[in-house]
């Protein structure tokens, strides 16, 4: 490996994250074991990151880091063993209001006794939404994911990436703050994974939704988000938060061939090869100084 | 279908939002205190009069009529005499069901001419049966083995039948091309494939052996435990009637664990773990 | 396949089965078997329309009814303890216990405490009919999706959605295969608890016939009994697959993948 040019800025120079912008999503200090007695397992140690709102962030770590318990603990499906999660100001104590998620089971995480229409329009429903209003947000949805035709169809119907469409149309119809997607791309095809990872930046813009990604993939990471927050192996810290300093408007073909990209991909694999190896930052600092990275080398 | 990896273990079901109290209590401990509480619900209600006790006699006096019971030769002669029928019927219905589930199964014209005659036949209900029975044998042993063997019998057949049919194609092509014998196709391809089925049909047709089995001496008054009931409920000894219901469901109880711990046995070395059909 | 080998298929064995029937008992002298020719002879006059209005009627009510309540029950029950690990683990000994209590033995006891009436026959049908239900309800409820249960957490979807939406269908497929299993047992309960005390009721008419050694009657009985059970399964299989359409289609693409 060699020694890639410094990627991660210092905290105070991002605008967003240095306290201006009220963040919408706060985790402190968050510490998870599992069981109790002998048998625990600490898979969490100590993460503490913000969100702002409106950003699209990417969490990477190696299998086994975590991410899907961290996302449980956000989402409120899991109870945190220490420290404090707060989505706009408010602590997470169950699935909170203005989430959704995206799990990466698309076979499993759409109701197989409902048409694709049923499936969109279900949350909504439970929204209270009046029907007039609703039908105008899952055609909407449906069309933006590029569904608009079968919406009368069951999910088994469909191949895994529409599927994983329909999923998303769900969530983007239920117009959450902010958007989760665990893993969203890892069982799809390579052709349909692209046109998916465009179709969640398209998305992002056009709604100015908050949008959390979580992926064991390094490209998709650093071709989708603004920051990729990169973590240990178990138990699970931050290893560094890597902002991604492409141009906003990016291509599958042009932005992965430029320069920039192959020096952060460089730049976040390596992190991850540090982790997989066992290497901690020394402090939990939520960010890394970019001489840490050198001294590896 | 895709396989979901998931990387976080989740320990218990229960364990999801909302802080955890305390640590879970082991699963055999809150079924022993199942049935303790059964018991002393059993035991309470008619000491307390909520039910007459001449109609539900509390636990314990059932307890001591089984005890009563289990001194006489009588009861001993009945529970042999029910479970020889049991075994007999089983045993007839499972060759019966192996062999023509086999023959029927492997033969595709022999299959789609029986289908419909084994759609049509399966449902009748077995206790359609019991006036023949009596009116050609009385309360002899057979009037029951009957009702045992047809009911069972199609249990094992149409567990059999799944099996075949779950054969793989290429296996089977396999076989012929190299001119396998029907016999060593048989004994090396549908043989292996479908004993998961036998067992699964093993299993089930042992449980419903046991109600038929205990339903015609009841009904019928073949010799055995069913008709210990019913001559136990003639005579207004309420107190070992339920004695000997108890008795029947512990049968049952143990017929079912006997099952299910043969079919572990035999399929220990079988690769696929299959969710049952039918 | 064509039509005309497909017909001749599934007819051939019956017809050949009847007909063999119809001539090894043509001109039977034996007193138990009965031509068959004797059988059809008296079915009309036998069942034609006292006895279907005064005996099947009431019969199949009394399933019908017995079968829903244990339906209802039986589903019920099995939500509330599927959703619950500790109600599970503390009632799983006593309900494999009832489970394997053979039905029929609580004929005589219920007698004593609801009588030889409608009530006991119901009742006789309950206790028989709730067992598979319940268990395979438990069953499916205990094997939901976890993925999906999340889902319907994330979409803060209220109880009453999760019920409907997701935790009645998904565990649809298992409370179909306790019904069926069900059925069975109920119809055998109906049968069993008019041959031990009623005045009325198919098991009670064969009975009578084979007590009075009215043999042609018993057997026209018989397949009274028959055809009654094979047209519940069809019934049974025409509710069951329309309500499992999605699920027979899961299945299928599954397999094709």
């Amino acid at each position: 490996m060699t020694s890639t040019p410094t990627s991660s800025a210092p905290n105070a120079a991002d605008p967003q994250r240095d306290g201006t912008a009220e963040p919408i999503l706060d985790v402190r200090g968050l510490r998870k074991i599992y069981g109790s007695g002998d048998g625990a397992v600490e898979a969490i140690r100590d993460l503490t990151f913000t969100i702002a709102p409106g950003e699209l962030t990417c969490i990477v770590g190696p299998s086994g880091a975590g991410k899907t318990t961290l996302l449980k603990c956000i989402a409120g499906l899991l109870d945190v063993t220490d420290g404090e999660i707060r989505l706009e100001g408010d602590l997470v104590t169950g699935p909170p209001k203005g989430m959704a998620i995206v799990f990466q089971e698309y076979g499993r995480s759409l109701f197989p006794w409902m048409t694709v229409w049923q499936n969109v329009e279900l949350p909504l429903k439970e929204k209270k939404v009046p029907a007039a209003e609703r039908k105008r947000l899952v055609t909407e949805a449906l069309e933006a994911v590029g569904l608009a035709d079968v919406h009368g169809a069951h999910p088994w119907q469909l191949s895994g990436g529409m599927q994983q469409r329909v999923a998303i149309a769900r969530a983007v119809a239920y117009e959450p703050h902010i958007l989760i997607m665990d893993e969203p791309f890892a069982a799809v095809d390579a052709q349909t994974r692209a046109e998916l990872e465009d179709l969640v930046r398209e998305l992002w813009h056009r709604l100015g939704v908050t949008v959390l990604f979580v992926t064991h993939d390094i490209e998709e990471s650093v071709y989708l988000g603004q920051r990729v927050l990169v973590l240990s192996n178990r138990p699970t810290v931050i290893m560094e938060d890597v902002r991604i300093d492409l141009p906003d408007e990016r291509d599958q073909l042009s932005t992965r061939s430029t320069k920039r990209f192959a020096e952060l991909r460089a730049h976040v694999y390596e992190l991850i090869q540090q982790a997989k190896g066992g290497r901690r930052p020394e402090t939990t600092a939520r960010t890394d100084e970019a001489g840490r990275r050198d001294e590896a080398v | 279908m895709t396989s979901a990896t998931v990387e976080s273990r989740r320990p218990a079901p229960g364990g999801t939002a909302g802080p955890r109290r305390g640590r879970p209590v082991p699963a055999g401990v809150l079924g022993a205190l199942g049935l303790l509480t059964l018991v002393a619900v059993l035991e309470l209600v008619p000491r307390l009069g909520l039910v007459d006790d001449r109609f539900l006699p509390p636990f314990s006096s059932m307890v001591s009529a089984l005890v009563d019971e289990a001194g006489t030769p009588t009861f001993w002669t009945a529970l042999g005499q029910t479970l020889r029928g049991w075994a007999i019927g089983l045993a007839v219905a499972l060759v019966a069901g192996v062999v023509l589930g086999i023959v029927i199964g492997s033969l595709p014209v022999v299959r789609a001419a029986t289908s419909s005659t084994i759609e049509f036949l399966r449902p009748i209900p077995s206790v359609a049966l019991i006036p023949l029975a009596v009116l050609l044998w009385g309360n002899d042993m057979k009037s029951t083995l009957i009702l045992v063997v047809y009911a069972t019998f199609w249990q094992v057949l149409l567990q059999v039948l799944y099996g075949v049919r779950d054969v793989d194609p290429v296996a089977r092509e396999t076989a012929r091309s190299y001119r396998f014998s029907p016999l060593t196709t048989v004994r090396t391809v549908t043989w292996p494939t479908a004993l998961p089925y036998v067992m699964t049909g093993f299993r089930l047709g042992a449980a419903v052996a046991l109600i038929l089995e205990i339903t015609g001496e009841l009904v019928i008054g073949t010799p055995g435990l069913g008709k210990e009931i019913g001559v136990a409920q003639s005579s207004g000894a309420v107190p070992q009637m339920y004695a000997l219901v108890i008795v029947t469901g512990l049968i049952g109880v143990v017929v079912n664990l006997v099952a299910r711990w043969g079919e572990r046995r035999v399929l220990r070395w079988h690769p696929s773990i299959r969710a049952e059909v039918g | 396949m064509s039509i005309v080998r497909r017909a001749v298929l599934a007819l051939g064995l019956p017809v050949v089965l009847v007909a063999a029937w119809w001539f090894a008992t043509e001109g039977s002298q034996s007193f138990f078997w009965p031509p068959l020719r004797d059988i059809l002879g008296t079915f009309a006059e036998t069942w034609w329309p006292d006895r279907i209005m005064g005996d099947v009627v009431p019969s199949l009510l009394r399933l019908l009814v017995g079968f829903a309540i244990a339906f209802v029950l039986g589903v019920g029950l099995g939500v509330a303890i599927g959703k619950s690990r500790a109600l599970r683990a503390y009632l799983e000994p006593v309900l494999e216990f009832f489970r394997a209590i053979p039905p029929p033995v609580l004929v005589p006891i219920l007698i004593l405490f609801f009588g030889i009436f409608n009530t006991m026959k119901v009742v006789v049908i309950v206790t028989g009919c709730i067992w598979p239900i319940l268990l395979n309800t438990v069953e499916g409820v205990r094997s939901l999706d976890e993925v999906l249960i999340d889902t319907s957490k994330i979409y803060r979807l209220s109880r009453r959605a999760r019920l409907w939406y997701n935790i009645l269908p998904g565990a649809s497929p298992q409370i179909f295969a306790g019904a069926r299993q069900a059925l069975s047992v109920g119809i055998i309960l109906m049968v069993i608890s008019e041959m031990f005390a009623a005045s009325n009721g198919i098991g009670f008419t064969i009975i009578q016939f084979q007590r009075t050694f009215a043999i042609p009657q018993m057997f026209s009985g018989i397949i009274v009994l028959g055809l009654l059970g094979v047209a519940l399964a069809l019934v049974f299989r025409l509710v069951e697959t329309r309500i499992l359409r999605w699920y027979l289609g899961l299945r299928a693409a599954q397999r094709g993948e």
